[in-house]
């Protein structure tokens, strides 16, 4: 079958199944949760073939596009689909959390069940879409439109002050997000002021075509200025540190299945955005900004750990330690070096799963007692085991035990963020190090906060409120085990196979981290090494390397090439951009004068083990290819053959004597 | 010789006369017999009727194929532009009449019938005029019906204050109109707007005499004018009050004919006809562009009457659609920019979806008052989205798109805007216009997010508060379906965009054409033979006589 047809498809079941539900709504709450059920199993079969049939590569899995909106009269918005490495996971994520919010309001949702699990459906179309679209305008419209179904979730299904947390969830965002949507404008007018021609809103032509355009003339004020456009919306969906606030109030207000979508996915079409945008299209602004966001990464980390501790309430904790954990991914994404961005991109999955089976368990502990107080609760593992084996899976996961996801995403990144700050040249980047090593403190502090919880509501002296002491609190039922049970597989799976889910995105993400450091040329910060004679091409502004990449991709994949419903013939469907000639791999190697260049008290002498494989980041990624040689042989050998060709980058730029 | 100029006007005029005279057939039949759904369905009845006319003369004129004939009979012009707001014109008209299926004592119910025809008829001469007499005709049938209606409107000390307001501010902003008028007269000693055009331009050129410095003192001045219109600071005043003081009916109304008309007018008068004034002007239309939108939302934040709410909405939709308008100056001043700069095509867009939606918004509001309780606080409202769930939804859909969400129409209308500003100076030569309509772009963007607060609040209390003192949901079918026609379009424009989009477009190239100025000044010419010389003031000012 199509693959596009299947993506289709997949967009448009929980929109079916919306429109089933509201029209079964006399037929009573029982009816419509079946509904609801079947329809998000059916979309997340969908997603999960998608998954499968994944080849990985450059390539846009599953194309599909049609004419829409305004394209006449020179705005060519297009109705187009597809699925790359970045987005594959976060589609199919989206897809599972919606199953597992519909399972565990089963009980919880008494009123107006029918636009509830409406809403809810019409909210995964939108944050599929969001990670599906392949048009510019595409992608902010349904980034736009996720708001309306949240807006309703919280507002009537929510808690005490849901009214209050849902106007304020919308209009944060929505404020964020409009300037975001001058900053995407301002790419297209940029792009076809300095290329000339229509106005191109497809993003896989956009990158490409912007990426040609700043090898002419990187032009950094106007980049800076869209950089922190984007930032905008971007930063409050993550949220970063000092934007941070909605998110406790919408998260704590929200009903059980609205905290699950919005800190297992919605939070992610922040980092998402990041990913998609802000460091492809605008290399050079995500290098000069990136100190300050690393900053504020690590503060949220710090920030949100500290106050995590200090709560009362165990879901307002567990939304306190998203706003910890999504500084994390944040660190990943800009430490912007290949173990870093992996980690990073890795880390947005895993705490999907684990933060959303949080607040499932959250939800399912507060329909049993009504209570949210972590001082009511005590001992519950004695009455119900299953429950508490899920929570300490999923609490361990998110503070990062070895042998489960949230172990294996931290690690990529702290090594990543280690990276950054190792090849030190300048008391300038020894503030690196320091963000690395402030960082490793927020582990500690997360894994603290998180245990401290289980510790005094699982464990310890029994202690129920006192209202419900007649009532008799049973363990999970099958349907809640149902719900938790593939979070839990894939928390495990992802733990001790983790390549099953970088490699396909390994290659895009190289991609994007090439990128990014190939526009680090220059006197970066008073400590270029000009030395590096080999990359005078640098500067002559050639496309060359990406053809190749392109053609490899579609060697691999040849079912996507001419999918029937890729009507419009677009040059180049790949997210390839064109490398400046003569920048070609090899240069990539770290410059050995590195060494010399560091403070006298940075320099260790090459050891064996951890040290030497910090010091020269050649090695590091091969931490990967051992996670694979352990599990399984065979797949590291295909890999380290084909999927990672790229020697690490690391956290060496390239310094070369291009002009800036 | 162009076959349009052997085109009789009455036949041009026939949509319009067809109005103006079941006006007349209700006012009179009115007094005799006593019918308010018999002469609601001949009203109905004659807008249908209006709409094949149009249509029929469309036809004929080839105004759907591209590259159509463009002219002029006489003072009507005959352009894409002015026929497809003839249109618009006609589906507000229509909605309007629908909506006020009830409205009025049953006595006087014929009068507002007939008056909202003739205000329709009003709208649509302002369209088409192509000669400031008949452009200033135009506004005064829109005008002087509206006070009647207003007066009609309720039998409350609140509602005289209204149409006593409404009335002297309007005379008023008229005087200043017809001020600006006589200076544009006298630099050009002509009433057409082409040939004032041309005028416009050979005083530029000849700059002999010190007629070219009058030229931003008319603008002024009808910017003055129809800014009342438009409801723009500063001359928003009378809004608010007369919002609230009158039925939500009628409010309605004064949301959306005048600001058509007047945004008509100004594109026609300003954008069009006043070639070498935009230097002065789009600083003066972004000025009030961004005091518009920035006041309008953030008075709009506090208020508890939804009319009075409402108002200010209307006046920021206002200051959204000066962005528009601003680009197209900055466009004509800099002599032609990307195509993406298209403020014209972009305030269109967003006048079609303004009027969608605030007439939505309306009807619904019409539609749950009753005679003896209308809606006026924003708390009347309160869980509606259980008792009445159709209209609140429909009334959700109306406020998310005035927010500007996806995939709503408003969203496309605040797209186009924002990319027009954004477009605007991005060819070379850059003449440092630029930072000015970039910080425009941004204060808009902020603005949407600011009016995301009122118009959320609306449908926080239809949908997150339980119903207390439900409305009686009493203002008849027609109200209903205008709301849900109105959803049905705002929706369906929100997801196929392109035909009104294009129209759009279309309509404002028609206004740029230079073959169609062309054509209008050769055939203009007969009458300004000898006006290569612009004529002294001397002559032209006692040669003006008072339109009124």
């Amino acid at each position: 079958m199509n693959d596009s047809l299947i993506l289709l498809a997949t967009l448009l079941v929980p929109l079916l199944g919306a429109g089933v539900i509201c029209a079964l709504a006399p037929a009573g709450r029982g009816t419509v949760r079946w509904v609801a059920a079947l329809t998000s199993v059916v979309a997340l079969v969908g997603a999960a073939v998608l998954a499968m049939r994944f080849p990985g590569g450059m390539e846009v899995f599953a194309p599909a596009s049609w004419r829409a909106a305004l394209s006449e009269g020179g705005l060519d918005v297009r109705l187009s689909l597809g699925l790359d490495g970045l987005s594959i996971w976060l589609f199919a994520l989206s897809a599972l959390l919606t199953l597992t919010s519909v399972l565990v309001s089963w009980e919880a949702i008494r009123e107006r069940p029918a636009a509830f699990y409406a809403l809810l459906l019409i909210l995964e179309t939108g944050l599929m879409g969001v990670f599906a679209a392949r048009d510019l305008i595409l992608f902010y419209i349904f980034f736009e439109f996720t708001l309306i179904p949240l807006f309703f979730l919280i507002g009537i299904w929510g808690s005490e002050e849901r009214r209050y947390a849902a106007v304020k969830f919308f209009i944060f965002t929505l404020a964020g997000s409009l300037l975001t949507f001058l900053g995407l404008l301002a790419l297209v007018l940029w792009n076809q002021q300095a290329a000339g021609g229509e106005l191109v809103f497809s993003i896989p032509e956009l990158t490409a075509g912007l990426a040609r355009v700043q090898q002419a003339d990187p032009n950094l004020v106007l980049q800076s200025w869209i950089f922190l456009a984007l930032f905008a919306g971007f930063a409050i969906k993550v949220p970063l540190f000092p934007l941070h606030t909605w998110l406790p109030l919408a998260h704590v207000q929200a009903p059980t299945a609205g905290s699950v979508m919005l800190a297992g996915v919605l939070l992610k079409i922040g980092t998402y955005g990041f990913l998609r945008f802000s460091m492809p299209m605008l290399p050079h602004a995500t290098m000069t900004w990136m100190p300050p966001l690393l900053w504020l990464s690590v503060a949220g980390i710090i920030y949100g750990a500290l106050v995590a501790l200090a709560q009362t309430d165990i879901k307002r904790l567990i939304a306190y330690s998203s706003v910890s954990h999504l500084g994390f991914c944040m660190l990943g994404l800009f430490a912007v070096n290949r173990l870093g961005v992996q980690g990073g991109t890795l880390q947005m999955i895993n705490h999907g799963l684990s933060t959303g089976g949080l607040f499932a368990c959250v939800g399912i502990i507060y329909e049993r007692y009504h209570t949210r107080q972590i001082n009511e609760l005590g001992g519950l593992a004695r009455g119900m085991p299953i429950l508490a084996f899920f929570m300490l899976v999923f609490t361990l996961a998110s503070i990062g035990l070895p042998g489960l996801n949230g172990f294996v995403g931290e690690f990529l990144l702290l090594l990543g963020m280690f990276q950054r700050g190792w090849n030190v040249g300048s008391p300038w980047e020894t503030q690196f190090l320091v963000i690395a090593v402030l960082a490793v403190f927020g582990v500690v502090l997360g894994a603290w906060y998180m245990l401290w919880l289980i510790e005094r509501t699982f464990f310890g002296p029994p202690h129920q409120p006192a209202h419900d002491e007649l009532h008799e609190v049973h363990d999970l039922t099958a349907r809640e085990i149902a719900a938790l049970t593939p979070l839990a597989v894939l928390i495990v799976w992802i733990g001790v196979q983790p390549h099953v889910f970088l490699e396909p995105m390994a290659p895009v993400l190289d991609n994007l981290v090439e990128v990014v450091q190939r526009a680090d040329l220059g006197p970066s910060q008073g400590m270029a090494s000009t030395e590096d004679g080999a990359t005078p091409g640098a500067t002559a502004g050639l496309p060359s390397s990406a053809v190749v990449s392109t053609e490899v991709a579609s060697i691999t994949n040849p079912d996507s090439q001419a999918g029937p419903w890729s009507s419009g013939a677009s040059p180049s469907r790949s997210s390839a951009i064109p490398l400046p000639a003569g920048a070609d791999r090899s240069s990539n190697e770290p410059p050995l004068q590195g060494q010399a260049k560091r403070p006298a008290w940075m320099i260790r002498p090459p050891q064996e083990g951890n040290a030497a494989l910090l010091d020269k980041p050649a090695v590091a990624p091969n931490l990967v290819t051992s996670y694979r040689l352990q599990s399984s042989p065979a797949a590291s050998t295909e890999a380290s053959g084909n999927i990672v060709p790229t020697p690490p980058s690391g956290g060496s730029l390239v310094k070369t004597g291009g002009r800036l | 010789m162009n076959p349009l100029m052997s085109l009789d006007t009455v036949w041009l005029l026939l949509p319009e006369i067809v109005l103006v005279a079941t006006a007349t057939l209700v006012f009179v039949g009115g007094a005799f017999i006593n019918s308010r759904v018999g002469f609601h369905l001949v009203a109905l009845a004659s807008v249908l009727v209006a709409a094949g006319l149009l249509f029929r003369q469309e036809v004929v004129l080839g105004m759907f194929e591209p590259g159509a004939v463009h002219g002029h009979s006489g003072p009507i012009l005959i352009d894409y532009f002015g026929h497809a707001l003839r249109w618009l014109a006609l589906l507000t008209g229509g909605l309007f009449l629908l909506l006020s299926s009830r409205a009025g004592p049953d006595d006087l119910a014929t009068e507002v019938t007939g008056s909202l025809l003739l205000a329709v008829a009003g709208l649509m001469l302002v369209c088409i005029s192509g000669d400031i007499v008949l452009l200033f005709a135009g506004l005064e049938l829109i005008s002087i019906p509206t006070y009647i209606l207003l007066y009609l409107g309720r039998d409350n000390a609140a509602s005289q204050e209204a149409t006593t307001k409404y009335f002297f501010l309007s005379i008023l902003s008229s005087a200043l109109l017809l001020y600006g008028f006589s200076f544009l007269y006298g630099i050009s000693g002509t009433t057409e707007l082409a040939a004032v055009r041309q005028a416009v331009v050979d005083v530029n050129i000849a700059s002999r005499s010190g007629l070219a410095a009058l030229a931003p003192l008319a603008m002024v001045l009808m910017l003055a004018g129809l800014g009342f219109r438009i409801a723009a600071v500063p001359f928003h005043f009378y809004a608010p009050d007369v919002y609230q003081g009158t039925t939500n009916g009628n409010a309605g109304l004064l949301a959306v004919v005048p600001k058509i008309a007047g945004i008509v007018a100004l594109i026609r008068l300003i954008v069009a006809a006043m070639p070498g004034v935009e230097s002065v002007a789009w600083q003066l239309v972004l000025a009030v562009a961004v005091l518009t939108m920035t006041l309008g939302n953030v008075t709009a934040l506090w208020q508890q009457n939804i009319r009075r709410m409402m108002a200010y909405s209307s006046i920021a939709h206002a200051g959204y659609m000066f962005i528009g308008l601003a680009v197209a100056l900055a466009v004509a001043a800099r002599g032609g920019d990307s195509p993406a700069a298209d403020g014209v095509a972009a305030a269109l867009f967003y006048l079609v979806v303004y009027v969608l939606a605030t007439t939505g918004v309306f009807a619904v509001l019409v539609y749950l008052s009753s005679r003896a309780r209308q809606i006026d606080g924003v708390d009347d409202l309160a869980g509606i989205g259980q008792t009445h769930p159709l209209t609140a939804i429909c009334l959700a859909i109306f406020m998310f798109s005035l927010t500007g969400l996806p995939p709503l129409a408003g969203f496309w209308g605040k797209l186009s805007l924002f990319l027009g500003a954004l477009a605007v100076d991005v060819q070379p030569p850059s003449t440092g216009l630029r930072p000015w309509f970039v910080s425009l772009a941004v204060i808009g963007a902020l603005n949407a997010a600011i009016s995301a607060g009122y118009y959320l609040r609306v449908v926080g209390v239809m949908y997150f508060r339980s119903p207390v003192n439900v409305p009686r949901a009493e203002g008849g079918r027609g109200a209903w379906l205008t709301a849900a026609v109105a959803a049905v379009l705002v929706v369906a424009v929100g997801l196929v965009s392109e035909p009104v989009f294009s129209t759009a477009r279309r309509a404002s190239s028609s206004l740029h054409n230079p073959a169609v100025l062309e054509m209008e000044a050769n055939s203009a010419l007969p009458r300004s033979d000898d006006r290569t010389v612009p004529p002294a003031l001397t002559q032209a000012i006692p040669a003006e006589p008072a339109p009124r």
